[in-house]
């Protein structure tokens, strides 16, 4: 490779230096054999003593630039005019990295002929660490999208399989709920048909045993009605069918058709209402089956004898609406049940102590049956002294 | 005993633990907090290579190479001359398997006899794994390159995929 002697180049100048040791640049003057005839500039970038560079190979020096022994060739036939290898990392001081970037270009004498090449290193750590840091702030960001996208990805998942479950077990329930009703109907109607004595006359027993299957069958024609509902309040098809009605006449004609329920456990109803409540506007079918289920509620839960208050007044915090209060005399419901009250298949402390049936969907059913009026229902108890559950019904457009 | 040289570079996205690799081979070391690389870390490691009747004394100068995507720009002319790649992919982020190809198809142009290993990293969390071993070795019979399970943490394979790298570079 060496083909001539290569003539020493000229040595930098004093301004030069400074300039070379502030910008922390160091070069290598190389033969054409690429031995290293004199190194200049900011010589602690060597990382060894410039002595120790002095006649060696650069390729045994600068490890980085194995590999590139065609390319420096190129250079010194003068087909390429540089080689740089930037972002260079090193092993400094104290493990830390430090950063160089390397150029290599011809050395030409004074006539321009290349005797040899000139190695730059250029150390760039100040900038090096920064671009570093800046590396590992967006990498760590990137990764941290990376995984949040995949996580939502996950729930996205896990969200449509929950709804496709939740759709299956609704069609379920719907089903079921149907097919559970045409049989319970029959039965119901040839119940009446015996008790109406249409088999013939029946003695005490069998009177007593056939109120007793038409009690269950009652109960269970309620509990397909509820699940029917919950189906319905689930997929959104529950829909109302809303008209002006008096609230008060509706309260009542619900005191007198749970009259024989209260009248079983020795307690009575007390209805109270103003003269002049406004007509509200709701579905009267509908708010029957709410305030129906809420004095169920208090009944299941009030000791015997006690007195059932249902109260009947505008909502003063609710302007447009009327309230509907139905209070009882029991053990109250503790603090803890409060909040779990209104949804669904929830059975309350009390329920599992006593083991009062029922399927925990009344006071679900009646919240969502209010809240498609546009009102809600709300809950005030104290342990030891009662409950009341309030449900708010809209008032007739035009009323005061 | 014939000694030899030879340069083989780190290609693989971000994190997927090209420098832990070479830490790994190395040093025998591994350290679990992640450090982005920039530029090129070069390293060194002398291994004796089978050839033919005799055994070679191959240097491997192991190139390892930023990952991110700001120096795409760049990384192909820390490519040149290199005899060989271990492309890196993470079992853990299927992301990593989308530029394997990118990064052979650099490696060919830059080094048209350039050998490729494939090491499919991070083995070792297997409750994290969302690649399988066939799509991996669909993906390394594609690019015909042998394919290591590897894990840096653990020292599995590493050993194993530098050395058939050095092997292929070696034969060449």
């Amino acid at each position: 490779m060496l083909d001539r002697e290569p003539s020493p180049p000229e040595e930098p100048c004093t301004g030069a230096q400074v300039v070379l040791r502030d910008r922390r640049i160091a070069y290598a003057v190389t033969d054409r054999n690429l031995r290293v005839q004199q190194v200049n500039g900011a010589l602690q970038v060597l990382q060894s003593d410039a002595g120790s560079w002095l006649g060696k190979s650069l390729l045994e020096l600068v490890p980085e630039l194995f590999g590139s022994e065609d390319a420096l060739k190129d250079i010194l036939a003068g087909a390429l005019p540089r080689l740089e290898i930037p972002w260079v990392n090193r092993d400094g001081d104290g493990g830390k990295t430090s950063y160089l970037t390397l150029v290599d270009l011809p050395c030409k004498d004074a006539t321009g002929a290349i005797i040899g090449l000139i190695h730059v290193m250029h150390d760039v750590t100040e900038g090096g660490v920064l671009e570093q840091r800046l590396m590992q702030h967006r990498n760590d960001l990137r990764l941290l999208e990376k995984a949040q996208r995949e996580q939502n990805a996950q729930l996205l998942a896990a969200n449509i399989e929950l709804r496709r479950l939740d759709e299956a077990k609704s069609t379920f329930v719907s089903l079921a709920a149907h097919e559970l009703r045409t049989p319970l109907a029959s039965i119901t109607g040839y119940v009446e048909m015996l008790l109406d004595g249409d088999a013939g006359l029946l003695n005490g027993a069998q009177t007593e045993y056939l109120y007793t299957i038409d009690a269950s069958a009652q109960r269970l024609l309620r509990i397909t009605r509820d699940l029917l509902d919950v189906a319905r309040i689930e997929s959104g098809r529950l829909q109302l069918s809303l008209q002006t009605a008096n609230l008060r006449d509706l309260l009542v004609e619900v005191a007198v058709e749970q009259r024989p329920q209260l009248e079983a456990r020795s307690q009575q109803i007390h209805l109270t209402a103003a003269d002049d409540i406004p007509p509200a506007l709701v579905d009267p079918q509908r708010t029957i089956q709410v305030v129906s289920n809420l004095i169920s509620n208090a009944s299941k839960y009030a000791p015997a004898g006690t007195t059932i208050t249902v109260n009947l007044l505008e909502a003063g915090d609710e302007p447009g609406f009327l309230r509907v209060a139905v209070t009882d005399e029991g053990d109250g419901v503790p603090p803890e049940d409060q909040s779990l009250l209104f949804r669904p298949f929830f059975r309350g402390t009390s329920a599992q102590i006593t083991g009062m049936p029922g399927t925990g969907l009344g006071l679900y059913i009646a919240k969502s049956l209010v809240e498609l009026h546009g009102g809600r229902i709300s809950l005030e108890s104290r342990p030891g002294v009662g409950a009341t559950f309030a449900a708010t019904f809209p008032m007739a457009v035009g009323a005061p | 005993m014939i000694s030899l040289g030879a340069k083989v570079c780190l290609l693989g996205d971000y994190a997927v633990g090209k420098t832990s690799l070479v830490r790994r081979f190395v040093y025998n070391m591994f350290e679990d907090k992640y450090l982005s690389t920039i530029g090129v870390k070069v390293s060194r490691k002398v291994v004796a290579v089978p050839r033919d009747d005799d055994v070679v004394e191959l240097t491997l100068m192991l190139w390892d190479l930023a990952g991110s995507e700001e120096f795409d720009r760049i990384r192909a002319s820390y490519l040149r001359g290199a005899a060989g790649a271990l492309i890196v992919c993470d079992l853990t982020q299927r992301s990593t398997l989308d530029s394997i190809h990118e990064y052979a198809h650099q490696m060919s142009e830059v080094n048209p006899r350039a050998t490729l290993v494939l090491a499919a990293n991070k083995c070792d969390l297997v409750e994290q794994r969302v690649v399988q071993e066939d799509e991996i070795s669909a993906i390394a019979a594609e690019l015909k390159a042998p394919c290591y399970l590897t894990s840096a943490k653990m020292g599995v394979a590493v050993e194993e995929a530098f050395r058939h790298l050095g092997r292929l570079a070696v034969g060449q």
